[in-house]
């Protein structure tokens, strides 16, 4: 069986999961998430159920929200929990590239 | 004098009647909490605003059972202007500015606010061991674990500190350290209490609940907690009930379930014959037992762990540093402040956790793992609904074990997992589950056992649990009454 | 250079036009101080969850019906996970598997002829916040944080830049009929992403295919592409080929300039969402959505010219939403829709452009624009009276009747009156008389203008020109 969870699979995976690792940590952590994909891939041996999906136990349908204002917080608010924050704004180091997203 | 070993009923009369002033429940709160302060149960205390609350309550009227009870919080629960951390690092000097839905529903009552209790980071945990602020103890054996992830609060309603606290079961975290501590903890039915406001580790898991020193009171708390909330899509419209309706009802009749595999090799014989001396005294008294099998609950496990570590890792990639929270020193550029503030900020068992889900999402292995997890979910679902069209409740010992040393290795990341695989199908199955003393092992650590309800039917189970803890009336005082 | 087929596919973004945002009640603003609309939701503060504005649902469906969709009755959403300043809660809440609307198309005309742009799917997301790079920080306004998107994306059947314009084109005329969007792409309520490819013949493979991501303009949209595919052919005229990657549009070089190489795929690691239930659409939910459908532009167009307007100014007039919607009140009565048409466009156009005001800005109601196309029509005033009076036109409510008598401009319908001026004009200008009896048209112009002269232009000239013809016959 070809081994689970490559020095390459998990600096990929903690990249992902914006986590910064030591050397130490890499060797360690290589171990004990492959325990726990160990467990995981017991999932492929369950047989016998349906496709139907439970994404979670809702009890009712989304009820939908009025489109009317409520309250919005004071700039000042915003930025009093931000480590950084200059005027208004919350700063952050420079971004380089677009966001990958909408 | 005393008061918060005493029942609510008996102190709301002595609030109704002027014999005491919320003041003096809050005072003496503070007074357990330091004398107790080894339990290491709260993270922070609200020690300033609690006195001005009691105060304030001394000019309004004594308007319901709850008013002016000091109460407990866990420490995922945001309360507006008081330090909320997770037991994280991450989060160590986070200041919530809005009030969860529930602190609110407390305020309306005008219980008392006394604190923050410890819990693991995240509540990612069975210990309470991973708590940044160092484990609580367990009042009963202070070498012992509390359990978790509410740990905090167990410890502070075992001791008798305060009459309640607030915790939060994603895979067992309300019933696994009530059991440890022997107290009452019930995880309510996914969507009876509004999530607002609670810090999501597993969406679909998570339930916040009352935790007590007796059946009753825990019902009175739920009645002040539940409701459809329009912040919380997830929360459950329900016409509003009195869990307390049931409790001193005979049990003649009534039919329970037991599922062979929360009997099976993985619990230890001396919980298995304390749940089976129960199950004696149910049949005694009329109540019809069998032991059945319920298909797919041994892949519980399995199905939690894909499913709330997958989600998990999306919950928590908001703690980046940079509205909120702890940002890492010295940093560059964008990609430094994540993974510094993430390296440093997360402890080992949350970051494991966050790549454990953010592989099982990762690429193809959302449709190899994720995907069949949320299918075999729902059959187990279904399976539970079968169940309970023959069965009224469910039972079970709550943990494999009592409690176990503080010193236990931790290096076994699968060991939280296995601490909780017979509380996990509940959290699966959206299912209501509760912890009920029932006795003491040969250290005499306490014993749980857990009843589980079909959805939304609570009030059966506080009837069960009510009428287990009248007939064995156990001493559930650490170090005996006082 | 060689001949390729390329093959295009479009995406865009529209911001919805609600009051709040899709997953928070704090305000949908545009232009406001930094982060002055928002609440914990929009800022992803642990602990909060999401809601669902329902007028998300109802826009999103009324753009699903306009774009000749499927409407799906019951779906979910579902998180895009990545990690960026801008993604408050690094993922988005988006619709992946179960999108609201599927398999539709929008018509548009091409050298004369009819093609479908089929649309594979459009979906309802949330919008990222605002950054602005300031040296070495960057600066983020979440004000944008949540507003309401859909996102439509078109199969890969765009043949040719001029099809991408023509379709985004009437896209966005679409939603902005429809009350869905502003589609204002300079303030970006409309943002639009091109994919591009080519090949040599219609039975190869797709090749490479090249991202250019959040295009300013429509007209850039057309020059970015056709930038694209010149690129594209020197590389494989050159025998050279390229990765998969995202481009932007620089304004300043008119070109498209490379932003990355896509890696071997990104990894978003969608699931469900947990925290919003299924959305479950109603029949009651579907048509109310759909009484929100004004007559779209195309039908305005046809109707227009059925009822004897010029094209070019019916495609003026859809052009210019609040005029035509004016002008579609008009629809049932019977006016001169030509001459409606001709003033709106002209002399009312013309002034809302000059105040810079609406058209409900003015005072002008249907009834007293159609008092006065009758009026034009019957030549009882005449364009110039028009001109004069038409300031007061917009800005009082008096009647026309009223407005004409205070300015003087009361026209001589009395039929003797203006026959004597005329028999006068006769006995005087003989000449022309006899040039018009001898088939000379100008001698009756010559000759109409010495009664509107004699008149001081007072005379109806439609009743003038009658009597006119009538004294030179008889």
């Amino acid at each position: 069986m070809e081994e689970k969870l490559t020095r390459e699979e998990l600096l990929h995976v903690a990249n992902l999961a914006r986590i910064k690792l030591t050397e130490e940590e890499i060797e360690k952590y290589r171990v004990q998430l492959r325990k726990l994909l160990d467990d995981v891939e017991k999932i492929n041996e369950v047989k016998g159920y349906d496709d139907d999906i439970l994404i979670a136990c809702w009890d009712n349908n989304t009820e939908l929200r009025p489109d009317t204002e409520g309250e919005m917080l004071d700039p000042k608010q915003v930025i009093e929990n931000a480590p950084h924050h200059a005027g208004n704004y919350i700063e952050v180091p420079v971004v380089i590239g677009e966001s990958e997203g909408a | 004098m005393k008061y918060l070993n005493k029942g609510i009923d008996e102190i709301h009369e002595l609030l109704k009647s002027k014999k005491i002033k919320p003041i003096d429940l809050v005072e003496e709160a503070f007074e357990n909490i330091e004398n107790n302060k080894e339990l290491n149960a709260y993270i922070t205390l609200n020690k300033e605003e609690a006195i001005k609350t009691a105060k304030e309550l001394e000019d309004k009227e004594v308007d319901n059972i709850l008013f002016g009870l000091p109460i407990a919080v866990k420490d995922n629960i945001c309360t507006n202007g008081l330090r909320t951390t997770c037991g994280s690092h991450i989060l160590e000097n986070f200041v919530p500015i809005y009030d969860a839905t529930i602190v609110e529903k407390i305020k309306e009552k005008n219980m008392i606010i006394i604190g923050k209790t410890n819990m693991d980071e995240f509540a990612m945990g069975s210990s309470s061991r991973t708590s940044y602020f160092g484990a609580p103890k367990n009042p009963w054996n202070t070498n012992k674990i509390t359990g978790g992830s509410s740990g905090g609060s167990a410890a502070t309603v075992s001791a008798r500190d305060v009459l309640f606290a607030i915790g939060s079961d994603t895979g067992g975290s309300i019933r696994q350290p009530a059991s440890y501590t022997g107290i009452v903890g019930m995880k309510p039915t996914y969507g009876r209490i509004s999530r607002y406001g609670l810090i999501a580790f597993a969406s679909s898991l998570d339930q916040m609940g009352p935790m007590t020193k007796n059946v009753y009171e825990n019902a009175v708390l739920l009645n002040a907690i539940v409701g459809k909330d329009p912040r919380d899509l997830t929360s459950a419209n329900r016409e509003e009930e009195d869990f307390t309706r049931f409790i001193g009802k005979e049990i003649k009749g009534m039919k329970i379930a037991v599922p062979n595999f929360l009997m099976g090799d993985v619990v230890s014989e001396e919980v298995k014959n304390k749940i089976k001396e129960t199950i004696e005294l149910l049949k005694k008294n009329g109540a019809v037992v069998d032991f059945i099998d319920v298909k797919y609950l041994d892949q519980a496990m399995i199905l939690y762990q894909i499913i709330a570590m997958g989600e998990a890792s999306s919950n928590l990639a908001r703690f980046d540093g940079i509205r909120y929270g702890f940002q890492a020193e010295n940093v560059k550029n964008i990609e430094d402040v994540y993974l510094e503030t993430r390296g440093q900020g997360f402890g080992e068992e949350v970051k494991r956790r966050i790549m454990v889900g953010s592989y099982l999402l990762s690429g193809e292995n959302a449709k190899i793992y994720y995907n069949k997890a949320l299918s075999i979910r729902d059959d187990m679902r279904k399976e539970f609904n079968k169940v309970f069209e023959n069965y009224d409740l469910i039972i079970g010992p709550t943990s494999v074990s009592t409690a176990y040393d503080l010193t236990d290795p931790m290096d076994d990341p699968r060991k939280s997992f296995m601490d909780d695989v017979l509380v996990i199908p509940a959290n699966m199955a959206g299912l209501p589950g509760m912890n009920i003393p029932v006795g003491f092992d040969k250290d005499h650590m306490p014993i749980g056992m857990q009843i589980i309800g079909n959805s939304f039917e609570e009030a059966k189970m506080y009837q069960l649990g009510s009428f287990i803890e009248k007939e064995l009336n156990l001493d559930l005082t650490p170090g005996g009454e006082k | 250079m060689s001949n390729y087929i390329p093959t295009i596919g479009v995406e865009v973004h529209v911001e919805l036009k609600t009051k709040t945002k899709i997953f928070s009640n704090a305000r949908n603003g545009y232009g406001q101080m930094a982060n002055s609309l928002t609440n914990v939701v929009d800022l992803g503060y642990p602990g909060t969850l999401p809601t669902l504005n329902e007028e998300v649902i109802n826009l999103a469906i009324r753009a699903a019906t306009v774009l000749n969709c499927k409407i799906r009755r019951e779906m979910f959403f579902d998180r895009k996970n990545y990690f960026y300043p801008d993604n408050p809660k690094n993922y988005q809440i988006t619709q992946s598997r179960t999108p609201i609307g599927y398999d539709g198309y929008v018509e548009i005309e091409v050298n004369g002829e009819k093609k479908k742009i089929e649309i594979e799917e459009m979906h309802i997301e949330e919008d990222t916040c605002k950054s602005a790079h300031r040296g070495t920080r960057t600066l983020l306004d979440f004000n944008r944080a949540g507003v309401p998107l859909i996102e439509i994306v078109t199969k890969p059947c765009i043949a040719s830049s001029t099809e991408a314009k023509l379709y985004l084109e009437k896209l966005k005329e679409l939603l902005f009929y429809c009350d869905i969007s502003d589609c204002k792409m300079e303030e970006g309520s409309m943002r639009a992403d091109a994919n591009v490819s080519i090949r040599k013949n219609e039975s190869d493979p797709f090749n490479t295919k090249a991202e250019i991501k959040n295009i300013g303009s429509i007209s850039n949209v057309g020059l970015s592409i056709e930038k694209e595919i010149e690129r594209q052919a020197k590389l494989y005229d050159a025998g050279e080929t390229f990765k998969p990657q995202t481009r932007r549009f620089d304004d300043k070089l008119q070109d498209t300039v490379l932003m990355r190489v896509k890696e071997t795929g990104n990894d978003y690691r969608y699931f469900p969402e947990p925290d919003i239930p299924f959305v479950v659409l109603t029949d009651e939910m579907i048509e109310e959505a759909k009484k929100g459908i004004p007559m779209l532009p195309d039908e305005r167009r046809k109707v227009y010219v059925e009822k004897g307007v010029l094209e070019t100014n019916a495609n003026k007039l859809v052009q210019n939403r609040p005029l035509s919607d004016f002008f579609n009140t008009l629809l049932e009565e019977d006016t001169d829709f030509k001459i409606a048409s001709n003033m709106l466009l002209g002399d009312i156009s013309a002034y809302l452009n000059r105040e810079e005001k609406e058209l409900s800005e003015t005072t002008l109601t249907k009834e007293r624009f159609l008092e006065l196309v009758k009026a034009y029509a019957e030549g009882t005033i005449t364009s110039k009276n028009l001109k004069d009076m038409l300031d007061t036109i917009l800005e009082s409510d008096k009647s026309i009747a009223e407005i004409m008598k205070e300015q003087g401009i009361e026209n001589i319908t009395d039929d003797s009156e203006i026959r004597g001026v005329i028999q006068e004009i006769i006995k005087n200008n003989p000449e022309s008389v006899s040039d018009f009896k001898n088939g000379h048209d100008r001698a009756l112009k010559f000759l109409m203008g010495q009664v509107m002269k004699e008149t001081k232009g007072k005379a109806n000239p439609r009743l003038a020109n009658e009597i006119l013809l009538e004294e030179l016959k008889g």
